[in-house]
């Protein structure tokens, strides 16, 4: 029988498997005595996992935490509660130097291709810095290796010895995606790689993202707010919202056929660059903006928005996820019954959502 | 009469390497109620463009060339206080980060009554009631309360609309928007877009749209021109744009669109980099990205022309007409297949 790959990761050959993550920042009030008042709940109660070679997009608003959960992923930041597996093993509670040569496995792409290199040093240094630090080969080795990942994201390799302020933004994250290649690494965690970037070379740097993951069998997570790279690039999306997840699915369902107002109404949201078919269509809406974090709504946090919103259910009773078959699921009690929808038709709260295995209800 | 007639507009700015040009022989006119949307990559000089209109370039540095004309009069030339009178009160300005253009010393409420207070002779009392009007037809919720907040107590959706309630205070003609909703989330972009869209309907003014995104041109304009390295290289109604571009880099950026309404395995990018506009390549400024270049493009630069079916649509690249709609065609058979 099918099962949710979100919600129901043990099926063995997963490279990444996240279960229920929480990462929440303390807020505190006192200068000696610090006295935890409340907290922010950056990350709450998130699970999914990756298999080799897919790209996962993970796509929401700022401020709802996935910034927040790729470095928890990472462990640049330590989550709150929850497990983390990495190719089998229970990375969630590794020191530093046990978390060292998982290091070599798991690399990252930032989002600000200006602020993520080191203004002072070279380029060859920059990007062999890595390998030194995982004491992969001598200097001339490093070297060598260094120009040809040069060569690989399409700089030119004489380039080794020039600083990274002799470059454009496009190059200068293809230098950041030469760094993240250096150790060979198995998944790569890319942070919002090309919203720094003009359309343009945007596309230059999808393509090679596409490029290397067919040449190395790269498993990638890749993190924006914009939808139509995230349908470009990904094999599978997970929206995130307030933290939560709200649906995930393959991404031609996931477009095709949304099961969640939100995502529902990202997707009318987005503008289409062709006029007649843009214009002819009447975005949803939403009211008002994003709520805190620190104190966010009862049960399903988006209810203060959602266009179907039920008195009585919805600020109730926390959704699970629910099943619509070949692991697209999603967290909502009264799930979208067709796409495309306009704004009076998604007011009709339809049918409660039945799951289409209800005798195994998902835990959210 | 048109209501801003802007004929053979040069800028360039004297800097340490020498002198920039940042926009060249840029005409254009806007109608009454017309929405004109600019196209472009960062320094293609979309925004220069529009700071000289409002004679916001450091004076300093700055060398003008050609003429603005506000309803006859030319901006350009006029003095100092009596482009004060037009700007802020016939023109007004939205800018991309609504983070860094308000005062965050001051509230909301005294940064809205000043444009009033400036340009017209009303009493404070007054200045405010209208400013909360602005704020209520923006959609701020307890505008007479957060009318005394200060900026940082707003989002980013919030503050751009105290933007947007601060540019039409005075019932502008032309409002100019920078990137208006560059910085914020899809939702709320659909929210002050939606937003502007009413406003127009209802203050009837003209919109000058700057930005990068073919979407949100697509969704707003009316006519739309494309730069490319400081040049109008395509300028045509957003229909014709969309179902026949006439020029290479208008092409190469509708390739390079990962879009929701199609489905392309492979972006067609556009190989190198925009030039720099110090020492701006010979001939077309696009021939060295130009997957089409010929032996003319290198040498001389070619003219913004009228295309043959359309006199209103204009275009600027060597290439004959039957190569370029054939290459229209076949981009539009690629990125429209499921649109219909």
């Amino acid at each position: 029988m099918e099962t949710a790959p979100a919600a129901n990761p043990q099926t063995g050959d997963e490279l990444l498997v996240v279960e229920g993550v929480r990462k929440y920042f303390p807020i505190t009030r006192g200068i000696i005595f610090q006295k935890e008042i409340a907290s922010v709940k950056a990350v709450d109660g998130v699970s999914f996992s990756v298999k080799p070679g897919e790209t996962l997009g993970i796509v929401g608003e700022s401020g709802c935490g996935k910034s927040t959960l790729a470095r928890c992923i990472m462990k640049l930041l330590e989550s709150t509660d929850g497990r983390i597996t990495f190719e089998g093993r229970d990375i969630t509670k590794l020191s530093r130097p046990a978390m060292r040569p998982i290091r070599r496995e798991m690399t990252m792409i930032f989002q600000d291709p200006y602020a993520s290199l080191n203004p002072r040093k070279r380029v060859g240094f920059i990007i062999g810095e890595p390998l030194e630090v995982h004491g992969l080969g001598s200097s001339n080795e490093i070297k060598r290796r260094v120009q040809e990942l040069l060569e690989v994201v399409g700089l030119n390799p004489e380039h080794y010895n020039r600083f990274p302020h002799e470059f454009s933004g496009g190059q200068r994250q293809r230098i950041g995606v030469a760094r993240a290649l250096a150790v060979n690494p198995k998944l790569i965690v890319c942070d919002e790689p090309v919203s720094a970037l003009d359309v343009s070379v945007q596309a230059q740097i999808l393509n090679l993202l596409k490029d290397l993951q067919d040449d190395f069998g790269l498993t990638y997570i890749f993190i924006a707010h914009d939808l139509n790279v995230v349908r470009h690039i990904s094999d599978r999306v997970m929206v995130m919202y307030l933290g939560k997840v709200v649906e995930v699915g393959s991404r031609e369902v996931l477009y095709r056929e949304p099961k969640h107002p939100y995502t529902g109404a990202l997707l009318s949201a987005v503008p289409i660059a062709n006029p007649e078919l843009g214009r002819s269509r009447t975005p949803i809406v939403l009211e008002g903006d994003v709520p805190s974090p620190v104190n966010p709504p009862s049960a399903c946090n988006f209810h203060p928005r959602c266009p179907r919103f039920v008195e009585g259910h919805c600020d109730v009773e926390d959704p699970p996820l629910y099943s619509f078959g070949n692991g697209h699921v999603a967290a909502c009690h009264y799930a979208l019954e067709r796409w495309p929808m306009d704004a009076d038709e998604i007011r009709r709260p339809g049918e409660r959502t039945k799951s289409e295995h209800p005798e195994q209800p998902l835990p959210a | 009469m048109p209501l801003l007639d802007v004929k053979d507009l040069s800028t360039s700015f004297r800097t340490e390497d020498g002198i920039v040009k940042a926009v060249e022989g840029v005409s254009f006119t806007v109608e009454k109620g017309q929405t004109l949307g600019i196209v472009g990559e960062s320094g293609s000089g979309k925004s220069v463009t529009c700071l000289t209109i409002m004679g916001l370039n450091p004076k300093r540095n700055t060398i003008t060339s050609g003429e603005a004309l506000w309803k006859g009069d030319d901006l350009l030339k006029m003095k100092p206080n009596d482009l004060r009178q037009v700007r802020g009160n016939d023109i007004s300005m939205i800018f991309q980060d609504p983070m860094t253009s308000l005062n965050p010393v001051h509230t909301i409420g005294r940064q809205l009554t000043e444009a009033i207070l400036l340009h017209r002779d009303v009493t404070k009392k007054v200045a405010r009631a209208r400013a909360l009007e602005l704020l209520g037809a923006v959609g701020i919720p307890r505008a007479q309360t957060r009318i005394d907040d200060y900026p940082h107590q707003f989002s980013g959706g919030m503050r751009q609309r105290v933007m947007i309630a601060m540019a039409l205070i005075n019932d502008p003609d032309l409002l100019i928007a920078d990137e208006p909703t560059t910085a914020l989330d899809v939702t709320t972009q659909a929210q002050i877009l939606s937003l502007m869209k009413t406003l127009q309907e209802d203050f009837g003014s003209a919109i000058i749209m700057i930005t990068h995104d073919l979407g949100v041109v697509a969704e707003l304009a009316d006519d739309v021109f494309v730069m490319y390295a400081a040049n109008v290289v395509e300028q045509a109604t957003v229909y014709d744009l969309f179902s026949q571009p006439k020029h290479p880099y208008t092409w190469g950026l509708m390739g390079s669109l990962p879009r929701l309404d199609a489905d392309v395995e492979r972006l067609t990018q556009i190989p190198g980099q925009p030039p720099s506009l110090l020492r701006p390549p010979g001939g077309c400024r696009f021939h060295p990205r130009c997957p089409y270049v010929m032996e003319v493009c290198k040498t001389t630069v070619p003219a913004l022309k009228p295309t043959p079916r359309d006199p209103n649509h204009l275009e600027k690249c060597h290439l004959d007409e039957e190569t370029k709609e054939r290459e229209a065609a076949k981009l539009l058979a690629v990125t429209m297949a499921e649109a219909g």
